[in-house]
């Protein structure tokens, strides 16, 4: 009895210096029956900042009761940025997130659970991957937002010098492409690379990984958390990545975001997003990008990953409902010709897929660019990112395995075995 | 009888002062209390919170969600088949020792130059730009210079050496992010350093010079040890920072790798509170470094008092 209390004593005490316990409500405000909504995003710079100020403004224009302010950060920041401010009380009332943390602010209460009817809404309108990679068990944490599919990239040119006419239909194409067209100069630094397995950002080889473990039938976590990767088609994926680190086609060393667009590499497994940034640095260049399914290890199998975002609402907000109609507002008003969602056009601007199934099939009659093609062919099949509790740790662990393999050379069945024994179901 | 009335008055004047000091006493109180608040709030309440999550689960966040855990963070973390005893834990210590050899030498060396230089106060703030420089700027600037096209393997590339992945290698990585904190910290031992050595009695080296020592002899027999003192507050110091700096590993490497290769103990910490809301972990892991740092820190001071050194 005397434990308890004197562990509540430390508990409080222990509050009171680290401010958790400071109020427990969001930043938000309201005076004279006016609220002020707070939406922290990472939508921080470019036309996703433009886009997303642009229909904020229109929302706060024709509602003037209800007035929303964004809030943005870096997407590196997102997360800690999140953490921080919800911990110190001043969490904002809408919070955009990466669904692949999505399970661990479920079961820290910091996402509310979305409305019946809106969750009726949200299940029949949005596509199965776009769904997926923002549920959490049946939980669905909000609206989908950013929906990216993996595809692979490559440079016609590149391909073409080395005899090669037509992208890579299967592994053995891939792989054969890869030792092709890598270039090393006498000192052994890479000149080209064969095909780039990492991508920027957090866990940076897992994404294609679980690309081609999807090809190969695969699959990541089971729904109670376990590992599911540690099988036959995870050997066979991580020992296609293996066999081409060894072969020194593939180097984790170069970064695809800063060497495909000078020709420094052949082909990358990217996710669609990355599109955009090609078309802005390429110029004439992007005439030699070409895009096309992940191919898998036997001829007519592909895969894919599918990840996305999403907009919730803040548990700890005084504003829940008005937040709800917001994000309704905005996530279902159309555009002016009435075709698709105004959100659905942000999206799609920016190059990535609109999550909701009408707004992709409007796009999908006539899209721009046909290295799109591939990309929203992959939300049709790709395997969605878990998100449960503890994926966010699972991903590191496979992370660890694979750059074992790609940097040390250590054998693909040991560094699975061995991430499979890290992942731990909560 | 003169002798009984000093004596009188000696038991009387100490009960006198404890009056004294039992009025004063509130006001004293008083006067500390800004800075007892201070570190209650910032440090004593912090710690003994950190000690309640290192036995719970909580995802951070909501204190509803906090649940009693026992001692299973512990047997996580110390766990030989997870990587936060090996490679982490090693990594942590590889690193504080060997940033702390580098730059003690490194330091020490760099003192005894500038102590027989002119414009001595140029030297002293020419290596002292690393440690008011940004651990960004710092981490950036080596981070380009690492690189395959970067300045040193260009250098090695001129030589006749293959590029290295001094970053990408995991043999490499750690050894080279260890140079740079090292590099970084020199500037901070340099000052209390040259501080030591200004205050060795010339005397000495005028006693040895008769004596015929020379300059190796004089470093070894009077330098050395009359710096012990300067010599363990660095140490001390440059240990404890070594085993909490992630920083620069950070900006260096991004996320402790390759493999985990740059992955210490503090980075660890952070990782599992901010980025997966393992707050329990995370402090059970921060207990573990916490006795780690006393006990090496009560090893360093024995040590020098076994030696009748004293910092202060």
């Amino acid at each position: 009895m005397r434990i308890a209390k004197g562990l509540r004593l430390a508990v409080v005490l222990g509050l009171l210096a680290t401010g958790a316990a400071c109020g427990g409500g969001s930043d938000s405000g309201s005076g004279g029956g006016k609220v002020e909504l707070t939406l922290l995003s990472h939508y921080s710079d470019g036309p996703s900042k433009d886009g997303l100020d642009k229909m904020i403004s229109e929302w706060n224009k024709e509602n003037p009761k209800i007035q929303v302010k964004a809030q943005v950060v870096k997407f590196d920041d997102l997360l800690t940025t999140l953490t921080v401010r919800q911990t110190g009380g001043r969490g904002a009332d809408i919070v955009s997130a990466y669904g692949l943390w999505g399970g661990q602010l479920m079961k820290a209460n910091v996402v509310a659970k979305v409305p019946d009817d809106i969750a009726t809404k949200i299940k029949a309108e949005y596509s199965p991957a776009a769904l997926g990679a923002v549920t959490t068990g049946d939980t669905l944490l909000g609206y989908p937002t950013e929906l990216n599919t993996y595809v692979l990239f490559y440079n016609k040119k590149i391909l073409a010098a080395a005899g090669i006419n037509k992208p890579p239909t299967t592994w053995a194409e891939l792989a054969d492409a890869a030792k092709k067209t890598v270039k090393r100069d006498a000192k052994g630094n890479i000149q080209v690379e064969g095909l780039s397995l990492i991508q920027d950002g957090d866990n940076k080889s897992v994404h294609p990984f679980l690309s081609l473990l999807d090809s190969a039938g695969g699959k990541f976590l089971a729904p109670d958390g376990t590992a599911q990767f540690d099988n036959e088609q995870g050997k066979a994926a991580l020992k296609f990545e293996g066999d081409l680190a060894a072969a020194k086609a593939t180097n984790t060393s170069i970064s695809p975001t800063k060497q495909f667009r000078s020709g420094g590499v052949a082909m990358a497994i990217q996710a669609g997003w990355w599109i955009g940034s090609l078309k802005t640095q390429m110029k004439d260049k992007y005439s030699d990008v070409g895009v096309t399914a992940i191919p898998g290890p036997t001829a007519g199998s592909k895969g894919s990953l599918a990840y996305g975002f999403f907009m919730g609402v803040n548990q700890r907000s005084k504003h829940a409902d008005e937040a709800w109609k917001f994000l309704t507002w905005m996530n279902e008003h159309k555009t002016e010709d009435g075709k698709v969602t105004e959100t659905g056009k942000w999206l799609a601007d920016q190059g990535l897929i609109p999550p909701r199934t009408a707004d992709q099939a409007e796009y999908k009659k006539a899209l721009p660019d046909p290295n799109l093609a591939p990309i929203y062919e992959a939300a049709t099949y790709a395997m969605p990112e878990p998100n449960q509790p503890g994926a966010y740790e699972a991903k590191t662990a496979l992370h660890n395995a694979i750059m074992t393999v790609l940097a040390d050379g250590k054998n693909p069945d040991d560094a699975l075995a061995q991430a499979a024994k890290a992942v731990k179901p909560q | 009888m003169t002798t009984a009335v000093s004596r009188v008055g000696a038991v009387a004047a100490p009960a006198r002062r404890v009056g004294k000091l039992h009025r004063e006493g509130p006001a004293a109180y008083l006067f500390l209390s800004p800075a007892l608040l201070f570190f209650c709030v910032f440090l004593i309440l912090p710690f003994i919170f950190a000690i309640v999550l290192a036995f719970s689960d909580w995802g951070g966040f909501d204190l509803s969600t906090l649940k009693w855990a026992g001692f299973s963070n512990f047997g996580d973390v110390l766990s030989f088949d997870g990587t936060f005893v090996k490679p982490i834990l090693v990594n942590t210590l590889l690193f504080a020792f060997g940033s702390v050899f580098l730059a003690t030498f490194g330091s020490v060396l760099v003192a005894y130059c500038i102590d027989r230089l002119s414009f001595q106060g140029f030297w002293r703030v020419l290596y002292f730009l690393p440690v008011v420089a940004t651990v960004v700027a710092i981490g950036n600037v080596w981070k380009m210079m690492y690189q395959p096209a970067g300045l040193i393997n260009a250098v090695l590339n001129k030589l006749g050496v293959n590029s290295v992945g001094f970053l990408s290698d995991s043999s490499y990585a750690l050894p080279s992010v260890t140079v740079v904190h090292a590099w970084a910290s020199i500037g901070g031992a340099v000052l209390i350093l040259t501080a030591g050595l200004k205050a060795i009695p010339e005397m000495y080296y005028e006693a040895a010079e008769v004596d015929g020592a020379n300059s190796w002899h004089m470093f070894w027999s009077i330098t050395l040890p009359l710096l012990r003192p300067a010599l363990l507050f660095v140490l001390i110091t440059q240990f404890i920072g070594g085993l909490q700096s992630f920083a620069l590993i950070i900006v260096m490497t991004g996320d402790g790798g390759p493999v985990n290769a740059t992955n210490v103990a503090a980075f660890e910490m952070y990782q599992r509170a901010f980025k997966f809301g393992a707050w329990g972990t995370a402090s059970a892991m921060a207990m573990v470094l916490f006795v780690i740092i006393l006990a090496i820190t009560l090893l360093q001071l024995w040590i020098a008092r076994r030696r009748g050194e004293e910092t202060s």
